[in-house]
């Protein structure tokens, strides 16, 4: 059998059994539940703390605050648990060598990585989608009355995928460059505080990929045309499959 | 014919040469025992062996095939086993064989027969629990069956019996001495009565070279030197033999411990005869004539000093 498939079905049993399949899942499935409830009953929370005597015109919640929930929780909780959660991934079985053993029986190193970006993708891809499934579902339920343009909606959802893809092609890269199990996290860290720094600088902001993700509300809500974040979205892909890319390179002459 | 053969090996990590210029030749259906103290040099050699490091100089061909850095090509004739093998604790036993021989590229219904042959081998034919819950004798007993999966010509292990304890020693020993014949084992240790009891040939590895190779029964006698021990009855009668005239005109060294002789002959011309000859002359009869064979670890002690 392929390396390839061989490998990605040990990932698969490795993330079901060692429960980050369950943690991811169960997370993104509170998230899913949890956004439009939040929507829902922000203005009555505040009314209730209001002091007595006190009015204030809180506008009426519509389905798109539940979707601006979803966004700015996957885009914060969310991203952190996903990199936390598989931040081991290929760093841990580096230090304790459990890779040692099979890579001397002839596994490809190159399917090592590909494999394990395929499983975490796929426990990725899984998340996102319970969540936005979950989201949707309450949202019609709650705002019944309330439309979206599904394909604003859609075309956001891809980029918070796509950025959370991103990070876990920055992660896999990072733990084929330095040491040790945290080394890994901090140098995704670094990058994405680094990033995140230079959109500070409007030129940039165009073509940075932390625009893939913090524009996503306003494509949602329709505010911004999609073909804005075109290039950001093209820049990101490009970016993981170079790191990715780059990810087997350097595994390929790292000694174990 | 020789089945893993290492030319000239040099290796150096930043300032210190671990290897210089080693030369070891292993031959088939052997059972050979790689010998140095802790940092000689044995784990890098096999790592080298295996395509895990890049030697600075030398050639290393197993099964006539020359071994080439990052390439696992000859990796298909070698089963490895690490010093402390590490394991997915989630997995049980038979579903790590299977990993691995779906790696190697067996077909299903080889890795099954195999499996359960290897596990029975091990005694690990009816564990069915998560490797996390193994204790350290058991991995490495699976560590030798999933070392011995693809029917490997050569089994390479690494310390395998330095972290066990004597019964599971014991266990891993037995194991090794029953796959002679069908596959050649080198095994590292610092262990020499492990050496002792299931090698064949030795190597002794020192300051990056071979300081000793040969069969034991090779070694043996060709460090054999001239010595005896007598053991004598009586105080009396050592002490008349020990400071008698004829012994003190040959070139030796006298050491009297109680009751018991111990004579080197730095002459190779006089052998046991002539002491034999003094006893009879003397109308001694000693209790024990023993011409004293050198252990592997007065051997040991004396090419690493």
């Amino acid at each position: 059998m392929n390396h390839y498939l061989v490998f990605l079905k040990k990932e698969l049993v490795e993330h079901a059994r060692t429960y980050k399949l369950l943690i991811m899942l169960v997370v993104f499935t509170i998230f899913g539940i949890t956004n439009p409830l939040i929507a829902k009953l922000t203005p009555e929370l505040l009314a209730s703390f209001m002091p007595e005597g006190m009015s204030m015109t809180i506008p009426e919640p519509t389905a798109l605050d539940s979707w601006a929930q979803f966004f700015k929780n996957t885009q914060q909780m969310g991203m952190i648990v996903l990199v936390l959660v598989f931040s081991g991934v290929l760093s841990s079985e580096i230090s304790r060598g459990t890779l040692i053993n099979l890579l001397t029986k002839g596994l490809s190193r190159q399917a090592v990585i590909l494999a394990k970006y395929s499983a975490m993708l796929l426990v990725w891809s899984l998340s996102i989608l319970l969540s936005a499934a979950l989201t949707w579902v309450y949202t019609m339920y709650l705002f019944p009355k309330d439309h979206l343009g599904v394909g604003y909606l859609l075309f956001a959802i891809s980029c918070m995928w796509l950025f959370g893809a991103f990070l876990l092609a920055l992660l896999l890269s990072s733990a084929t460059l330095v040491q040790g199990n945290y080394g890994s996290l901090l140098l995704t860290g670094l990058m994405v505080v680094l990033l995140m720094a230079l959109n500070i600088i409007p030129s940039i902001k165009e073509y940075n990929p932390v625009s893939v993700a913090s524009k996503t509300m306003e494509l949602a809500a329709g505010k911004i045309d999609p073909s804005s974040v075109y290039t950001a979205v093209e820049i990101t892909a490009v970016a993981s499959l170079g790191l990715i890319a780059l990810a087997v390179i350097v595994f390929r002459k790292k000694r174990l | 014919m020789s089945i893993l053969e290492i030319k000239d090996l040099q290796m150096s990590f930043g300032g210190n040469h671990v290897l210089q210029g080693l030369n070891m030749t292993v031959p088939e259906h052997s059972v050979f025992g790689f010998v140095g103290r802790n940092g000689a040099g044995k784990t890098t050699t096999m790592k080298i062996v295996l395509g895990l490091l890049r030697p600075r100089s030398g050639i290393v061909t197993v099964c006539g095939e020359q071994v080439i850095y990052g390439a696992t090509k000859t990796n298909r004739h070698v089963g490895f086993l690490p010093d402390v093998p590490e394991f997915y604790g989630y997995m049980r036993p038979k579903e790590y064989l299977r990993l691995c021989g779906e790696i190697t590229g067996l077909s299903s219904g080889q890795i099954r027969a195999k499996s359960e042959e290897l596990l029975e081998l091990v005694g690990l034919g009816d564990v069915n629990r998560k490797i996390s819950g193994f204790s350290r004798g058991m991995k490495q007993r699976l560590g030798i069956a999933q070392a011995l999966l693809n029917e490997p010509r050569l089994l390479i292990c690494d310390e395998p019996t330095s972290a066990l304890d004597p019964i599971g020693r014991k266990q891993v020993l037995d194991i090794l001495s029953a796959i002679r014949g069908k596959t050649t084992v080198v095994f590292s240790t610092h262990i020499l009565s492990d050496v002792e009891r299931i090698c064949d040939h030795i190597a002794v590895l020192e300051r990056g070279k071979l300081v000793l190779s040969g069969t034991l029964g090779e070694i043996q006698k060709e460090h054999r030197r001239n010595s005896f021990s007598i053991r004598f009855a009586t105080d009396q009668d050592a002490l008349e033999f020990s400071q008698s005239e004829e012994l003190k005109e040959l070139n030796i060294n006298l050491e009297l411990d109680e009751r018991i002789l111990t004579i080197v002959i730095e002459d190779n011309s006089i052998g046991g005869q002539g002491l034999i000859d003094l006893l009879s002359q003397k109308q001694i009869v000693p209790e024990k004539f023993e011409a004293m064979e050198p252990t592997l670890e007065s051997l040991f002690t004396e090419v690493v000093r």
